[in-house]
């Protein structure tokens, strides 16, 4: 056997091995839970109305982030912003911020004295509320969307909306028809990152909205009551409550839950991704 | 191929010292190292016990756990660690008794000091909250704690469940803590109108919260009881420890952190808070003991920063 | 007519700038908030605290022995994922990404049972290593969560290097491991330390998935984002919001640094 061929075989022997250690991770944890304990997960009405909760919220989470972070990324991508270095810098720096550190920066931020006035006059209070939780996982979900749409931008080569504009196009129109569907496959990679981040958000969500499972139905609004979302927590700071509390079968059921809809949105992913995007995925 | 074989041993070296330096901070100290699970109230004043109690035994080193007190039944049955326990309620330590995890305990003599409940709320008083009757008007925000993570939690419920206002209080409770200083850092940061803490957690806040001294019927005083654990590894250092937290000068040092030693002197200590409070905010008031009783230290403590 | 245009394209532009403007004032906000409400005083007074600095060096140590962890599986993954394809390629990337896409706090929960199961707790056990509440607990976690992301960044340095040279110098008689020490590692260096420095900050940066594996150990496993987890439900709101404002800081600076090493391509 040649060096080469054993070097190629140690590598992937290291790369095989990892990939049955990820495995491993997961499924040694399958003897912590079994059946009885997932079928009363299951029976809970708090389980079902905190997976609607974590749904509804990292949906609203990610229509905000896709709303601001698409034409903010297309503006960075395409325009000479001044002082764009350091606006990259500050983006990028976003996503290696520990999630306490966001949590306690939302906290303090919004209760600084002329925001909580501004508050008070409008009467309601951001901290502890439900609309809070989509603001502390919109957060980490803007900044990986942004990340991978300005990516999907930059992969469009400007020349093609110069030869639509020059055949008469207008701006708006070769946006939707040409820069859009050529960035089409970056664009969804970027909206399925930014979804995973926000179902995945725990930190942040713990400082800045507390818990809800304990609070007086009289402490929920009419829509919440309506939606089902009243008294329950995201699945993340769920799982962390059950096993604190001791409940430790069903919080590593959630914690499976949680690895099974990473897994497929991960999966979706890499699907319609190409090698290129994935490459240089955060 | 040297080149690779020269590599690959620098790899290997690499490999080895990573791993040594691993297992190096593993196992490498020789100073003997307790373990100790506190519930996150306390913090403050342990944490000055440790201190003291290292000076005196250089070689034993403490290192603190602080969470919920609840929290720590579900840790400690996972990890079967730790040496000594002290939550913030006899109910835990009891819980903890009957999964067998506790070495010795009597109820009688290993209560460290007593926590008293006191109402805070945030500077200024905004909602003019002033007794345990105010928690029941509508519209203002309160924070409770949760019964099944900390010790405040169960004392909530049996406060209000005296006052008779105890469904009311929920339907006002936006805030559900896990533990107690969570309650205080809410009140700082104004997310609550008011809530009750313990004394000993009330005077971490002092510069940013109003201390109102409860009805003498509903303020009841909650032991703190302290317990070696059964899987400890060093019992001996661990008595030791616990020794010192019932001594005298152990003693002293939770009173100057504003618990109480001796329930006859409950109405003082409680006076002595209400002024340790004005003091932190009006600089003019000079700190010492006719001022602010057994809270000096807590009173410079907080004049010397702003937050 | 030719002024209208011009109007038009202004407004575009401005259009679309409004929301990196809109972005941009959402963070400053956030952090310049926090900064007034903590005032450079305390920041100071509570930097000269040792506990702080103990915090800061434990931080940059474990997360260094992480990174350098990461990096050895990092580059023969990533290297082989850039070169060759695998059987049931996109199954197997997902594998790769799970660590770090599933929720941390997930992770962490999974890695205290994997320690608990069969050959992991044996082995730590015959080891005389401890994970929980230990140091060595926090590295692991650490390194858990980063390998994926590092795998991925190691990927893209090499994708960034041409085969072609590889070839080269495989035609001129050269080993491939050869090859892969003299040519590949060297030109794709730039972007590998790039890698580094990210995963580097990113494992500094690593608390969610330690709150469930490791516990806070005051003064031993409390890296810097669970200092300021611990010291806020600790009551002490001053020191939380420095040893934050410091993780904010490494943020930014690590960021400079990938930027003046990296150049522009590698911020974005």
């Amino acid at each position: 056997m040649s060096g080469s061929t054993r070097f190629v075989c140690l590598f992937y022997a290291i790369t095989i091995v990892f990939i049955l250690s990820v495995c491993w991770l997961f499924l040694s944890n399958i003897g912590y839970t079994d059946t009885r304990s997932v079928l009363e997960l299951f029976g809970r009405p708090w389980f079902w109305k905190s997976v609607k909760l974590s749904l509804l919220t990292s949906f609203v989470t990610t229509i905000i982030a896709i709303c601001v972070g698409i034409p903010a990324s297309y503006a960075l991508s395409r325009f000479n912003i001044p002082g764009k270095t350091i606006i990259d810098i500050v983006f990028a720096s976003v996503i290696v911020l520990p999630a306490s550190t966001i949590g306690l920066c939302l906290m303090v931020a919004f209760q600084y004295e002329p925001i909580l006035k501004i508050q008070q006059a409008l009467g309601f209070r951001v901290v502890h509320s439900i609309p809070s939780i989509i603001i502390a996982q919109l957060v980490l979900a803007l900044a990986f969307g942004i990340k991978a749409w300005r990516v999907a931008f930059d992969d469009v080569n400007p020349r093609y909306e110069h030869v639509a504009r020059s055949l008469g196009s207008s701006r708006m129109r070769t946006f939707w028809k040409v820069t859009l569907p050529l960035a089409k496959e970056g664009i969804l990679a970027g909206i399925i990152l930014a979804w995973t981040r926000a179902m995945a958000e725990f930190g942040a969500v713990l400082l800045f909205s507390s818990t809800f499972r304990n609070r007086h139905e009289t402490q929920f609004s009419h829509i919440t009551k309506f939606l089902g979302i009243d008294r329950a927590d995201i699945l993340p700071v769920g799982m962390w409550m059950e096993i604190e509390g001791g409940n430790i079968e069903q919080g590593i059921a959630i914690g499976f839950v949680l690895v099974i809809i990473t897994f497929m949105s991960v999966y979706t992913l890499n699907k319609i991704s190409g090698k290129g995007l994935q490459a240089r995925k955060i | 191929m040297s080149q690779t074989k020269r590599s690959s041993k620098f790899i290997i070296i690499l490999f080895v010292v990573g791993f040594l330096s691993l297992t190096l901070t593993g196992c490498g100290r020789k100073e003997k190292r307790l373990l100790f699970h506190a519930g996150a109230g306390q913090r403050s004043s342990l944490d000055e016990i440790a201190q003291v109690f290292q000076q005196r035994h250089p070689d034993v080193k403490v290192d603190f756990s602080y969470k919920g007190s609840g929290y720590f039944l579900a840790d400690v049955t996972l990890s079967q660690e730790g040496d000594l326990y002290m939550p913030g309620e006899e109910f835990y330590l009891l819980q903890a008794a009957d999964r067998e995890f506790i070495a010795d305990y009597d109820p009688k003599t290993d209560i460290a000091a007593c926590f008293v409940p006191v109402i805070i709320t945030p500077e200024g008083n905004p909602q003019n909250v002033r007794s345990v009757f105010d928690f029941a008007k509508p519209g203002i925000r309160v924070g409770l704690g949760d019964p099944k993570a900390c010790a405040i939690g169960i004392w909530h419920e049996k406060i209000f469940q005296k006052a008779g206002i105890l469904e009311k209080v929920r339907k006002n409770t936006t805030m559900d803590a896990k533990c107690i200083p969570e309650l205080g850092n809410a009140c700082q940061l104004k997310a609550i109108d008011a809530t009750i803490v313990w004394a000993t957690t009330a005077v971490l806040y002092l510069k940013d919260i109003e201390i109102i001294p409860m009805e003498p019927e509903y303020r009841e005083l909650v032991g703190l009881p302290v317990a070696v654990l059964r899987f400890s590894q060093y019992p001996d250092e661990a008595k030791k420890l616990k020794e010192f937290i019932l001594s005298d000068e152990g003693k002293d040092i939770f009173h100057s952190h504003a618990y109480c030693i001796d329930p006859t002197k409950t109405d003082e200590d409680m006076k002595w808070l209400v002024e340790a409070c004005k003091a932190s905010k009006d600089t003019s008031i000079s700190v010492s003991e006719q001022t602010v009783g057994h809270l000096v230290k807590e009173v410079k403590r907080s004049r010397e920063t702003r937050r | 007519m030719k002024k209208h245009s011009q109007l038009k394209r202004i407004s575009w532009v401005i259009f679309f700038s409004s929301f990196v403007v809109i972005i941009l004032a959402g963070i400053g906000f956030l952090i310049i908030t926090n900064a007034f409400f903590l005032g450079f005083g305390d920041f100071l007074y509570y930097l000269q605290k040792s506990r702080t600095w103990i915090n800061i060096v434990t931080t940059i140590w474990t997360a260094s022995i992480a990174t350098v962890l990461s990096m050895f599986i990092g580059i023969p993954v990533g290297y082989i994922l850039s070169r060759y394809k695998f059987p049931c390629q996109k199954f197997m990337d997902t594998l790769i990404d799970l660590p770090v896409m599933v929720p941390p706090a997930a992770v962490g929960l999974f890695l205290l049972g994997l320690f608990k199961t069969f050959p992991l707790s044996g082995m730590t056990s015959i080891l005389g290593i401890k994970v929980d509440h230990a140091l060595p607990g926090v590295i692991v976690a650490q390194f858990t969560v980063t390998v994926s992301f590092c795998i991925r960044l190691t990927m893209a340095s090499f994708e960034t290097v041409s085969p072609r040279y590889e070839y080269v110098g495989r035609s001129l008689g050269a080993s491939l491991p050869y090859t892969f020490f003299k040519i590949t590692l060297p030109l794709a260096k730039n972007s590998l330390i790039v890698a580094l420095i990210i995963v580097w900050a990113r494992a500094c940066a690593e608390w969610e998935s330690l709150m469930l594996f490791v516990g806070g150990i005051q003064g031993r496993t409390d890296v810097m984002p669970f200092a300021v987890y611990l010291d806020f439900v600790g009551g002490k709101l001053g020191w939380a919001l420095t040893t934050s404002m410091f993780c904010v800081l490494i943020a930014i600076v690590s960021m400079y640094a990938v930027y003046r090493i990296g150049g522009k391509a590698h911020v974005r």
